[in-house]
């Protein structure tokens, strides 16, 4: 053991160098208002932090409490009515959330991953939103595109889908990607060819995976939005998956998202997940994880 | 979906040594649709031993071997074997564990209490733990409070101020039950501690050994010991006599104390009615917790009951010192469990600068541990990112490796302990970039600090967590 | 019976009184999935004007779902009162309506009346209605119900507190909760949406509302809105439960999706009178939406309007204490945009009265529909103008677990002030004691969660 001595010094010094550190910081009480002084993000706010009642009882307490929820607490009122701030910042977090469902993935994006696109049945996005049903299929010249441009029959296949987020899958299918190809090299496990699923709901992955036939397929798809969690991304994973399978097949992990799971942290959980599925032989309830 | 852990905790104090075995129940929170999040749920006291008077061979030295045989025969009354046992502590406490053969006694236990349990002591510790065991942390947390808890056992009374749950501050005074103990018939001092010598001397009392005393004297002197304790909660100016009977280190006393509890063997006179023989342990023990009962703490703050008493320390080293790692981490069992592994953390200052220089920077720091006589491999701690890229991660673990090359090494695993939810993929990139040639622990979702040691033991929960003990050591400085 | 009319020199002609059904209904996403909706919007209201002289006798002898094959049919149709039906067999759609609105028809003649109805009468005569007929009409009918407290009274608006947390975290429900009482929130019912659905999790929160409600003393009710059967594991296990929580649907196949039937139900509220926590005797809470079944696949070819009708005939048989459509959760491809989900709300609301279950609605969308906050303001003004028994009451209306927004803990208050209501009486109560409301509104230390943390 280093003697007590040395750990004393190095506790000073450590402690010396956070507490200048601490000065540098802006203050906690008045968030982003005073640091930024003409073009100030009502959104970049981390509401968790911020405390809007003005004489509260217990004001430690209330903040260490708030901490714990992503709720919109502690935001006061004017009469029964909540602040402007807290109103503007609730529709700012809407139009970002309907921006997710209503905004389509970029081209460039697709791209950027490397990765071809296809389309479901869906003309638009006005059309997926009213036809779930549409949403889930492919029609022939998308499964000649796929037989033509895939690997057949790899170990694993994981392609991305726009679901009801392109925000979530612009921000984390890159990162989570890579982190499950990383996860995958590392067991050694072998992966097809990656495409992008455009106007794509989540049972399409079974039309593909019947024209595939990996043996796991992984689908990375934007989440349904709430407000405060516009970016969230889930991944749904099956063992063989056939459009006669039951649902309780897949395996889901939803809440990708830097609020949630990071996506490099869940891709990581993913490539030890789909290790387990190779080695099972199994998805969803049939998986012992 | 629930697993439970059989945790033993034991305490040897000056004046009594006690066991207890705590059931913890871990359970995956999350859904069946997210990342598991396996958690305590809850801590259950299954056993209590007896109250042990400590076996001592001479004035300073523990028997050791006694000791084992007392432990011994808990674990047979309780139906325990050392090999059912998963994680606890063994903590050699208060005046004890100044005592020679503190770390003879430890030994003596390693081997009966499985293959993960600590051996510690340390005041700001025992403070922390005994606190736990009184509930204080959680009752702070419940309330938004800032609560005190006064552990006064036979030789010391530690404290731990506890705010919404946080440690904020721990002192340890030389005031306890038996720093003045008495002959047969109670008529004269058969010993008396040096400092309880120092303060009876600035009372004008004699009490040196052989010293006749009164009932009077020994009042007066635990008034004058609660006075102390009135001191150093901030109820009434510190004197010169508080700094004399410190420990190690006072309270800060820059906050505000909400609440006050009592646990140790002296707060059972304190909040219930002691009556029957004042010299049972031939001790002023009852006359301190009389005293107490009437100082102005009393008045001044308000004095929740505690969950435990005597038993505060034991409980808090049975149930409360075991914590678990996040559920997505990196480790493999054959190079668990590791202990004592000192702590490097990477300052808030460091974490700011760029990428590259942590390399530099972690390099700097590990050479701290690798001036003196012995080596030590540290594991390397920070607080890291909620929001990190791809290619984030890939520059952190260089930086890592390039940082820890000098103790690459070593024949220990590669440790990182990291706050925020990215071990796993951190663990899958360190393997990665060593080719998978060098055992890697990476852990998250563990808040450690510089100055303290980790253990970690082996995984649990179907190897998705590992159980972790943080041992702070020098919390204060 | 007439299946068919003319509109402008156009013939318009149906296969069977469930044609006529879907096709008289507002314009709706969901029954235009389903293939059952109109064509064009004359072919609506031809449909509607066919509807209009259909005679209840007809509604009853011809339910959506054939009652050998559906146990929702069986238990709506075998709790009608024969006598009272028998006087009004022979009205005609129309005719029923206009008795509803007429002047002369009290509160207490439609709660007579409404025991001799079938779900297909109430479904039928809100698609004849207006807007605005639907919120006059069901301001007329008044259900009160009583767990520890009297829901529904008079001149009350009630709320549910729905604290929900991503993770169940206890502290984060616990300062949701606290928050949610000092806006004078939770006297409809403190209720959470919990990630988990396992005995443990759902006994931890019921404990520690309990332990809420007993260290504040707050007249109120508490459930976890859990499986039906999870709950009763609980219940049966010693958690503190002063309801029992189950989504429900308006056919049998549509409750088995959701795991249960009439006998599950009926168990949950034997249980609930001999274990609950409650004084009931309404100690059952249902959820309900349109859309649900089409979901399932469990619509057999029935429009929305009329299976969300079948399941407060199902609701009414366990004598509920709550029981709410939630409305604008299930998504565009059910309720596209806000006028649809405006009218799904209004029509909700008036069928839960008319079919005599204490109705509440949770006024709320997604952020995949075509609303916004505002539409839901809006439908919140509408829906207390008719009466509605409570909304729920989320921080800002911002439900963080279930990703979707709804009425906020601050629309409480402003609703109960713009249209002179007040909350739950013993609540109401509670809540002066506390210095939260002050002469029946918030009072200057209103809105201040840490009241309660000491």
């Amino acid at each position: 053991m280093i003697s007590e001595d040395k750990i004393k010094n190095i506790i000073a010094e450590v402690l010396g160098s956070m507490a200048t550190g601490d000065q540098a910081s802006p203050s906690q009480a008045s968030p982003a208002a005073e640091a930024c002084e003409e073009l100030c993000d009502l959104t970049a706010v981390d509401l968790k932090k911020e405390l809007q009642v003005p004489e509260p009882a217990n004001r430690e307490a209330y903040l260490k409490m708030k901490a714990t929820t992503p709720a919109r607490i502690g935001i006061w009122r004017a009469g029964p009515r909540p602040l402007t701030r807290s109103l503007l910042r609730f529709r700012a977090d809407h139009a970002v959330a309907q921006d997710a469902v209503f905004s389509n993935v970029s081209d460039e994006f697709v791209e950027s991953m490397g990765m071809f696109q296809i389309t479901s049945c869906c003309k638009d996005k006005d059309h997926f939103l009213t036809r779930p049903d549409l949403g889930r299929k492919i029609d022939d010249e998308t499964i000649a595109t796929l037989k033509e441009k895939c690997k057949q029959s790899p170990r694993v296949q994981v392609y991305i889908a726009d679901g009801l987020s392109s925000t979530a899958i612009e921000t984390n299918a890159k990162d989570a990607y890579s982190s499950i190809l990383q996860g995958l090299k590392g067991h050694g496990i072998e992966t097809g060819t990656p495409f992008f699923l455009k106007y794509g709901r989540v049972p399409a992955m079974d039309v593909i995976s019947e024209v595939l036939t990996p043996e796991v397929t992984v689908l990375l798809i934007g989440e349904r939005p709430g407000l405060a969690t516009g970016e969230s991304m889930s991944c749904y994973m099956a063992y063989k998956a056939s459009t006669t399978m039951p649902e309780a097949n897949r395996t889901v992990i939803s809440n990708i998202h830097k609020g949630g799971t990071p996506a490099v942290e869940a891709g990581a959980h993913i490539a030890d997940i789909v290790k387990t599925m190779l080695e099972q032989k199994a998805s969803g309830l049939d998986l012992k994880l | 979906m629930k697993e439970t852990v059989l945790s033993a905790g034991i305490d040897i104090g000056t004046s009594t040594t006690q066991l207890v075995f705590s059931k913890i129940s871990l359970e995956n929170m999350a859904s069946m649709m997210s990342v598991p999040r396996i958690q305590i749920v809850d801590k259950e006291v299954v056993y209590r031993s007896d109250i042990h008077f400590t076996p001592l061979v001479s004035k300073i030295e523990i028997d050791a071997r006694a000791v084992r045989t007392i432990v011994e025969q808990e674990y047979a009354k309780a139906g325990v074997t050392p090999d059912q046992v998963q994680t606890g502590a063994v903590i050699i406490t208060g005046e004890t564990a100044r005592k020679q053969n503190a770390s003879e006694v430890l030994s003596m236990l390693s081997g009966l209490a499985g293959e993960f349990v600590v051996a510690t002591a340390g005041p700001s510790l025992e403070g922390i733990i005994a606190g736990k065991g009184a509930n204080a942390q959680q009752e702070s947390k419940k309330r938004g409070a800032t609560i005190a808890n006064l552990d006064i056992g036979g030789g010391t009374t530690n404290i731990a101020v506890f705010n919404n749950g946080e440690v904020i501050d721990t002192a340890c005074l030389d005031i306890g039950g038996r720093l003045i103990r008495f002959s047969g018939d109670n008529s004269k001092v058969a010993y008396c501690s040096d400092k309880m010598g120092c303060l009876t001397r600035s009372m004008g009392l004699d009490a040196d050994e052989g010293t006749p005393i009164s009932h009077g004297a020994i009042e007066a002197i635990s008034q004058r010991m609660a006075g102390i304790l009135e001191e150093v909660v901030g109820v009434v100016p510190a004197t010169g006599e508080l700094a004399t009977m410190v420990t190690d280190k006072d309270l800060k006393r820059d906050y505000a104390i909400d609440y006050i509890t009592f646990s140790g063997g002296v707060a059972d006179c304190i909040t219930t009615n002691c009556d029957g023989n004042d010299f049972e342990f031939n001790d002023l023990g009852r006359f301190l917790g009389r005293a107490i009962a009437k100082s102005r703490i009393f008045t001044e703050k308000q004095v929740l009951e505690s969950a435990e008493t005597i038993r505060a320390t034991v409980v808090g080293a049975g149930s409360h010192t075991t914590d678990i790692s996040g559920s997505t981490v990196t480790f493999n069992d054959d190079a668990l469990p590791v202990q004592n592994v000192p702590i490097l953390k990477l300052s808030e200052e460091d974490e700011a600068k760029p990428l590259e220089t942590w390399g530099r920077t972690i390099a700097e720091k590990v050479e701290w541990f690798r001036l003196k006589e012995e080596h030590q491999t540290p594991a390397l701690a920070f607080k890291g990112f909620d929001d990190i890229s791809f290619e984030g991660i890939q520059l952190l673990a260089s930086a890592i490796i390039q940082g820890m090359a000098s103790v690459m090494n070593d024949k220990v695993p590669l440790i990182v302990v990291v706050e925020c939810d990215l071990a796993k993929v951190l663990g899958q990139t360190l393997k990665a970039q060593l080719d998978f040639k060098k055992d890697v622990i990476c852990i998250d979702t563990v808040k450690v600090e510089n100055g303290d040691y980790i253990d970690i033991g082996q995984g649990l929960a179907g190897g998705k967590v590992v159980p972790v003990i943080v041992k702070t050591l020098l919390f204060g400085y | 019976m007439r299946l068919k009319t003319k509109l402008f020199g156009t013939l318009y002609e149906f296969k069977d009184l469930n044609e006529v059904m879907a096709k008289a209904n507002e314009e709706k996403s969901g029954d235009q999935l389903a293939g059952v909706a109109a064509t064009s919007v004359t072919e609506m209201i031809a449909a509607k004007e066919v509807l209009s002289e259909i005679t209840l006798k007809d509604l009853r002898n011809n339910p959506a779902v054939p009652y050998e094959i559906d146990e929702v049919t069986r238990i709506i149709q075998d709790q009608v009162n024969e006598r009272i039906y028998r006087e009004i067999q022979n009205w005609t759609v129309a005719e029923f309506r206009e008795w509803i609105l007429s002047h002369s028809t009290t509160s207490k003649d439609i709660a007579r009346i409404s025991r001799g109805l079938t779900s297909e009468m109430v479904a039928a005569v809100a698609k004849v209605m207006s807007n605005m007929d639907l919120i006059y009409a069901a301001k007329k009918i008044r259900v009160t119900a009583h767990c520890n407290t009297t829901i529904g009274e008079a001149g009350t608006l009630g709320f549910r507190l729905q604290p929900n947390h991503t993770t169940d975290d206890i502290d984060g429900i616990r300062i949701s909760l606290f928050e949610g009482l000092s806006y004078g929130i939770g006297d409809a019912v403190i209720g959470l949406n919990p990630v988990n659905d396992t005995v443990d999790s759902v006994s931890n929160v019921l404990k520690m509302f309990q332990e809420i409600k007993e260290t504040h003393n707050i007249p109120t009710q508490n459930c976890v809105l859990a499986h039906v059967k999870t709950q009763m594991d609980a219940v049966k296990n010693g958690a503190p439960s002063d309801m029992i929580f189950q989504s429900i649907a308006g056919s049998e196949k549509g409750n088995t999706a959701f795991g249960l039937d009439g006998a599950i139900m009926a168990e949950a509220q034997d249980l609930m009178l001999r274990e609950g926590t409650s004084t009931g005797p309404n100690v059952i809470y249902f959820e309900t939406g349109q859309g649900s079944e089409l979901s399932s696949e469990a619509h057999h070819g029935v429009d929305q309007v009329t299976m969300e009708a079948r399941c407060y005939g199902f609701a009414k048989k366990y004598n509920p204490f709550l029981v709410n459509t939630v409305v604008g959760f299930i998504g565009p491809e059910y309720l596209y945009d806000s006028k649809q989900v405006t009218r799904a709300g209004l029509e909700d609301h008036f069928m839960g009265k008319l079919t005599g279950v204490p109705m509440g609605v949770d006024a709320c969308y997604t952020n995949h529909m075509k609303t916004d906050q505002n539409d839901i303001e809006n439908l919140a003004v509408l829906l207390g103008a008719a009466g509605c028994t409570y909304f729920m009451g989320i921080p800002q209306g911002d439900d963080i677990m279930l990703n979707y927004q709804c009425t906020g803990y601050h629309d409480a208050s402003s609703l109960r002030e713009l249209l002179g209501l007040t909350p739950v009486k013993e609540f109401a109560d509670w809540l002066e004691t506390m210095g939260i409301y002050e002469n029946g509104r918030l009072s200057a230390r209103a809105g201040d969660a840490s009241l309660f943390i000491k």
